[in-house]
């Protein structure tokens, strides 16, 4: 079933694709005609322009479906998330089986509206398995569709793909804080998978993501200062930003006493003048 | 030892012109066949440095037989899938073609399951057509699923894409025309491929589109192919490499516009042959928007503009320098 008010949100998605289409799109999408093909012709009928939506429709979605946007999606997209919505959950393996057809023969912008509609489907639990299926792709368009926007991920995937999912962010130069929940579900076994990630890195001397520190910070222990410590005795710029930014999350007392010999970055902190979601940027 | 008697073959081949695509540079190229699946990624790299936009990739065979529906169904996926995506990732706008081909036609048990799941891939976006398919032994079994996929074509309205058979080409050909006639298609709407001097007189006058593939030893060479753009003029002809797993070429439109150019055939006659009319003839479909070329190729400008991220959605690959015994 359900978990959020699926009417009111179906509501708000008519409103924002008639405000994009012609008229008889609308007319189109609510006739009857098989699911499969709907959903394959759709964008014929609705172009692939990207949506307007007002500040009201957002908050609105917001309000009843947590940290989930549509902003900068196409209107295909759009209305073959609708289209789901047209779907009766009521028997689940049905349900199950016609989303799961559209999913083994979908080409990837089909792929792309698919798994970002997860968080709108019935049932979230019987998508686990899809979702960590989605994770192992290496087309850049279905990851971002998964990782970006889409609170589905966190809400529901157990630790293990949590953490498959964030490793494939860093390996394929993601923007980490686009990610629902990055910080929420950081867990020690993903600081010791990044700090070993980030060891291969350093020894094929390449760059390592500083934003991956974001999410050992709140894990420091011995092992993991040694990490932080390099960052300061090895790196540049960037990468002190981003062990002071870490040591900021830990209560662990060497990293405490090494920042304190670096009085610019703890202010800049204080003050807000550096932050994660700016250190990139900078 | 099995193979000594064609590399003598091979060897005894007159000297040849080394390649030279000066005279094309800025042109832009689109391969309406090749099956790039069995390409490398040094292919799609020519290809694009070659001036190649856009290319057609039509479902073929696995250079054996496919044994159940599920690798049909994961290699139409992979069509519209992955193999897209690659493409792009080197600035190439990808298309496909899908059908049963002839040969697995001859598996009936298989070849009525894979009908049933072709209305699930014909309408996706970016399928331009029905292909490759055809004869090739001319058997009962490959006229019982050709016909049955030109009626496919009529209902969708895509075009259709023709593999003409390598033995009796000729009667394979005249044969494969006569029962498109026959289930009401029009001709403007069919791409006869593989065509040779022999077949493309008969072709051109009833009407369909001529689509001659440049392959090395086994189909035209791309001398012959100068010869027929001289005799039979621009108008419905075009030229595809149909590089597959076998030795082919991946650049036989680039060389064969180039081999044009330096014979003295007119710019604008090259451009029909090599370019506009394949997307002519396949734009039928509804499916083809060449502002599309563009935005594909401007991935790569993008993501060069962003310093440390050089994967946006499905951005650039890396070049290597070949050049290099180093590989970091």
């Amino acid at each position: 079933m359900f978990t959020y008010n699926a009417a009111a949100v179906k509501a708000i998605l008519k409103e924002i694709i008639t405000a994009n289409v012609v008229p008889d799109v609308i007319t189109w999408l609510d006739e009857e005609r098989p699911l499969n093909t709907s959903f394959v012709l759709l964008p014929r009928k609705t172009g692939k322009a990207i949506v307007h939506i007002s500040k009201e429709q957002t908050e609105q979605l917001n309000n009843n479906i947590p940290c989930f946007s549509v902003e900068s999606w196409s209107v295909d997209r759009l209305g073959r998330a609708y289209l789901l919505l047209n779907l009766d959950p009521a028997n689940k393996d049905e349900y199950f089986r016609k989303i799961e057809n559209l999913f083994l023969a979908a080409e990837m912008s089909e792929l792309v509206a698919l798994y970002s509609s997860l968080p709108l489907l019935a049932c979230p639990e019987i998508w686990v398995k899809r979702c960590s299926e989605g994770i192992r792709s290496n087309i850049g368009s279905v990851l971002e569709a998964i990782m970006y926007q889409n609170p589905y991920p966190a809400q529901n995937l157990d630790q293990s793909a949590w953490n498959q999912l964030v490793l494939k962010a860093f390996f394929t130069d993601k923007e980490i804080g686009k990610i629902i929940g990055i910080d929420s579900r950081a867990n020690k076994d993903l600081a010791y998978i990044l700090s070993d990630y980030a060891h291969e890195r350093w020894a094929a001397k390449r760059e390592v993501n500083a934003n991956l520190w974001r999410l050992v910070g709140k894990f420091i222990d011995d092992k993991l200062f040694a990490d932080i410590q390099r960052l300061f005795d090895d790196g540049n710029l960037l990468d002190r930003r981003a062990g002071a930014l870490a040591i900021s999350q830990s209560n662990y007392l060497p990293a405490k006493t090494l920042l304190t010999r670096y009085p610019e970055l703890v202010t800049a902190i204080e003050n807000k003048n550096l932050s994660w979601d700016t250190l990139t940027g900078q | 030892m099995c193979c000594t008697h064609s590399f003598e073959e091979v060897k005894s081949e007159p000297l040849s012109p080394p390649v030279s695509l000066d005279g094309i540079k800025g042109m832009k190229f689109f391969d309406p066949h090749v099956h790039m699946t069995s390409r490398t990624t040094d292919d799609y790299q020519a290809m694009a440095d070659a001036g190649v936009v856009a290319l057609i990739e039509p479902a073929f065979w696995l250079g054996q037989p496919r044994t159940g529906i599920d690798s049909f169904r994961d290699y139409y996926s992979s069509l519209i899938g992955w193999e897209r995506f690659r493409s792009s990732q080197f600035g190439i706008k990808h298309y496909c073609t899908i059908g049963l081909n002839s040969r697995e036609a001859n598996n009936e048990a298989l070849a009525e399951q894979v009908m049933e799941i072709l209305p699930l891939f014909v309408y996706k976006e970016g399928v331009v057509g029905i292909g490759e398919i055809g004869f090739d032994d001319q058997t009962a079994a490959e006229e019982k699923y050709y016909r049955l996929q030109l009626e496919l074509a009529k209902e969708s309205g895509l075009p259709v894409q023709i593999h003409t058979p390598h033995r009796d080409k000729k009667g394979g050909t005249k044969r494969s025309m006569d029962i498109a006639i026959e289930h009401g298609l029009d001709p403007y709407k069919v791409i006869v491929d593989h065509n040779n001097e022999e077949t493309v007189k008969e072709v051109l006058d009833r009407g369909f589109w001529a689509a001659f593939t440049i392959y090395p030893f086994t189909k035209m060479g791309n001398e012959r192919m100068v010869e027929i753009a001289k005799q039979y003029g621009p108008e419905r002809i075009m030229v595809n490499s149909a590089a597959d797993w076998g030795i082919s070429d991946p650049l036989a439109v680039p060389k064969t516009a180039a081999l044009m150019k330096i014979r003295g055939i007119s710019d604008a006659d090259i451009e029909l042959i090599t370019y506009r009319n394949a997307i002519t003839a396949f734009a039928q479909s509804g499916q083809i928007d060449e502002a599309d070329f563009a935005s594909v190729a401007n991935v790569i400008d993008q993501s060069q503009k962003f310093e440390g991220n050089t994967i946006l959605r499905g951005g650039q690959q890396p070049r290597i320098d070949k050049s290099s015994i180093i590989i970091s």
